[in-house]
């Protein structure tokens, strides 16, 4: 199969164009009521689901991109509009220059997709089978194919379970394999949708360890969708937030913790056991002389809370930490919800695209 | 230019494919001694006793009605070797369509670089598991070949039992089509029309009705997978175009299953998947 002539892309360092996408899913909507049974066989309640409303962005060559949300977001929808497998009902799609679902046959050969609940590879096979299957299917060039399983295998380490059944694999190597098969044909752009789900810390970390290494080594571009905002926050430099099918917030983690909301915790050790009273931070708890405080930085700076609390005792000894990035999206998202438009959020009127 | 490189290209690429299809079959079935001869025995086993109940009543009566011994037990081979080429090329619950669709495995499909026809005429290609049915097929047919009085044209068997595979594979993607519509509902539906066909396909037609029998050749054209050919190929239907009847009706039908399996794709694209199982997928 011949390589995509990335001169195609109008800008050749835009890869990703979303522009005005919309996506609408219907769902049926049925009455648990004996009395409706003829209501829901001939004249069913039709819901409109708005999937994508209007999302515009680009995503550059070499960036990595976490792309985040709550459930039912539409973070799915996207990857599978970015990679061919869905039409978008409003709006234009360009991948590499590329419409995805029009030019799916060539396109298709220039990334690759990893969807963490499925698998490409053939269960009752060694893992290797597999590996060969796709270099016919994907007519892999011998000296490609030779040079990229070597990279794979080195870097996600498949040589000790290469020759074991699919089936046989844990749930972490399995993910490894994977990973190295939509690798194989050395893709442009790698979708990763929930990469992680269900691995254990250490196969976390070395999943997370390989995909900055591709991104660092061969510039590929990687938009990948989680749960896990710490290790998206880990993994990638910007961040797309969407919700209720809304882009919510493009930019990096840093403004979006000051933007939103910097939560950060604060202990202080006394001379004595009465807590200190700050203006601007909500007592947690108190231990003996340690006493806890929540506060949000971008309302009240730590130090004029030590001045507050210097003012009222004598301080032996201070420690802060940075909120986790899960309680920050935690808070936006319930904000959200209650809010019911993401787009009222202060500082996000502009996403960045 | 372009489209002479592809015309050049599909066939071998074709070859490929079915290739590493068959080193994959192969493997499966070979991974160990044990499976492999329970696998091909029990296969040997169930695919004979499916013809046994017709075959027990022609040599018991010499023949069914108007068709003789050998002529039964050819038509009986000509079924079996239907079946066996549909497994041979259209394993991995290609003919059970319908379950790919339902489950949203079509998605595997098409991330892959080439057509989708391409990808469904290859990737259910599996010579080790059509063996088993293959063999009975072969067998009945020779056992009657050297007994029937009216010699068989092998490139009209060829012929015929191409059609014949077409008409099932068009059939099961037809009513497979409607899990785009219906996923959960019609996941199964081509287990049902499929074991229709396979049950209905051995019994010659002549003793039914005008109206049933034109339900047989229409609406589920069992007939054209063994009955209608096997009477073109002994000789039985001396009609000028009576070889060509299966091969109409295979034209037909896979037109009808490529505007429908066309259509529901366009669904597909819009709609996508509401849910995923990767039951039975790359087995």
């Amino acid at each position: 199969m011949r390589r995509q002539d990335h001169s195609a892309t109008a800008d050749s360092d835009i890869v990703i164009e979303l522009c005005g996408v919309g996506k609408m899913f219907r769902q049926r909507q049925r009455s648990e009521r004996l009395s409706d049974v003829f209501r829901n066989l001939f004249h069913p309640t039709i819901k409109e689901v708005h999937a994508l409303r209007d999302i515009s962005m680009q995503i550059h060559r070499g960036e990595i991109v976490a792309y985040a949300g709550p459930n039912g977001a539409g973070k799915s929808t996207t990857v599978k509009l970015c990679s061919g497998m869905l039409a978008p009902d409003t709006g234009t799609v360009r991948v590499l220059g590329f419409d995805p679902m029009r030019e799916r046959v060539r396109f298709v050969g220039s990334i690759g997709v990893v969807f963490g609940q499925r698998t490409e590879l053939w269960s009752e096979h060694p893992v290797a089978a597999s590996f060969e299957w796709k270099r016919v299917v994907w007519d892999i060039p011998r000296e490609r194919y030779d040079r990229m399983l070597g990279f794979v295998k080195e870097v996600l380490g498949l040589d000790e379970f290469f020759q074991t059944l699919v089936r046989e694999l844990s749930l972490g190597q399995r993910m490894r394999a994977d990973l190295g098969l939509a690798l194989l044909h050395e893709p442009d752009i790698l979708f990763l949708d929930e990469p992680t789900l269900g691995l254990d810390v250490l196969a976390k970390r070395n999943i997370l360890q390989f995909i900055k290494e591709i991104n660092r080594e061969r510039r590929m571009t990687v938009m990948v969708t989680s749960h896990d905002m710490a290790e998206l926050e880990q993994l990638a430099g910007r961040i797309v937030l969407v919700d209720k099918g809304r882009l919510a917030y493009d930019g990096d983690f840093v403004r979006l913790r000051r933007e939103f909301a910097d939560r950060r915790s604060l202990t202080l050790e006394t001379e004595t056991p009465v807590a200190p009273v700050l203006l601007g931070a909500e007592h947690l708890s108190s231990e003996a002389n340690r006493h806890e405080y929540a506060f949000d930085a971008t309302q009240v700076s730590i130090s004029a809370l030590l001045q507050q609390a210097a003012e009222q005792t004598r301080l032996l000894d201070v420690e802060t930490h940075r909120g986790q990035i899960d309680n920050v999206i935690a808070d936006i998202y319930e904000r959200w919800q209650k809010e019911n438009n993401p787009l009222s959020v202060p500082g996000v009127e502009n996403p960045r695209h | 230019m372009a489209a002479e490189t592809r015309l050049t290209a599909f066939p071998v690429r074709i070859l490929r494919l079915w290739w590493v299809y068959t080193r994959l079959n192969l493997l499966t079935l070979t991974r160990d001694l044990n499976s492999f001869v329970i696998w091909t025995i029990s296969d040997i086993i169930t695919n004979v006793t499916a013809v046994m109940g017709m075959l027990f009543l022609a040599t018991r009566f010499q023949g069914i009605g108007v068709w003789s011994l050998a002529q039964t037990v050819f038509m009986l081979g000509y079924a079996a070797l239907v079946d066996g080429v549909s497994a041979l090329f259209f394993n991995y619950n290609v003919l059970y369509i319908s379950r790919r669709i339902g489950r949203g495995q079509m998605d595997h499909l098409l991330i892959q670089p080439q057509p989708l026809w391409m990808s469904l005429l290859t990737e259910g290609f599996a010579p080790a598991y059509a063996v088993p049915m293959l063999v009975p097929g072969f067998i009945m047919v020779w056992w009657a070949s050297v007994r029937l009085t009216h010699p068989v044209s092998l490139p009209a068997f060829a012929l015929s039992l191409t059609a014949s595979m077409i008409v099932l594979i068009s059939y099961q993607f037809l009513w497979g089509s409607l899990a785009f519509a219906a996923p959960r509902a019609a996941e199964e539906i081509n287990t049902s029309t499929l074991e229709l066909m396979s049950q209905l396909k051995q019994y010659p037609l002549n003793g039914a009705g005008g109206l049933l029998r034109f339900g047989l050749v229409t609406a589920l054209p069992v007939g054209f997978l063994a009955w209608i050919p096997c009477r073109a190929l002994l000789g039985m239907d001396t009609s000028a175009l009576s070889l060509w009847k299966t091969p109409c009706a295979a034209l037909v039908l896979s037109l009808l299953a490529t505007i429908a399996f066309r259509k529901g794709m366009q669904t597909y694209a819009k709609t996508g998947s509401q849910r995923y199982s990767g039951f039975g997928h790359r087995n």
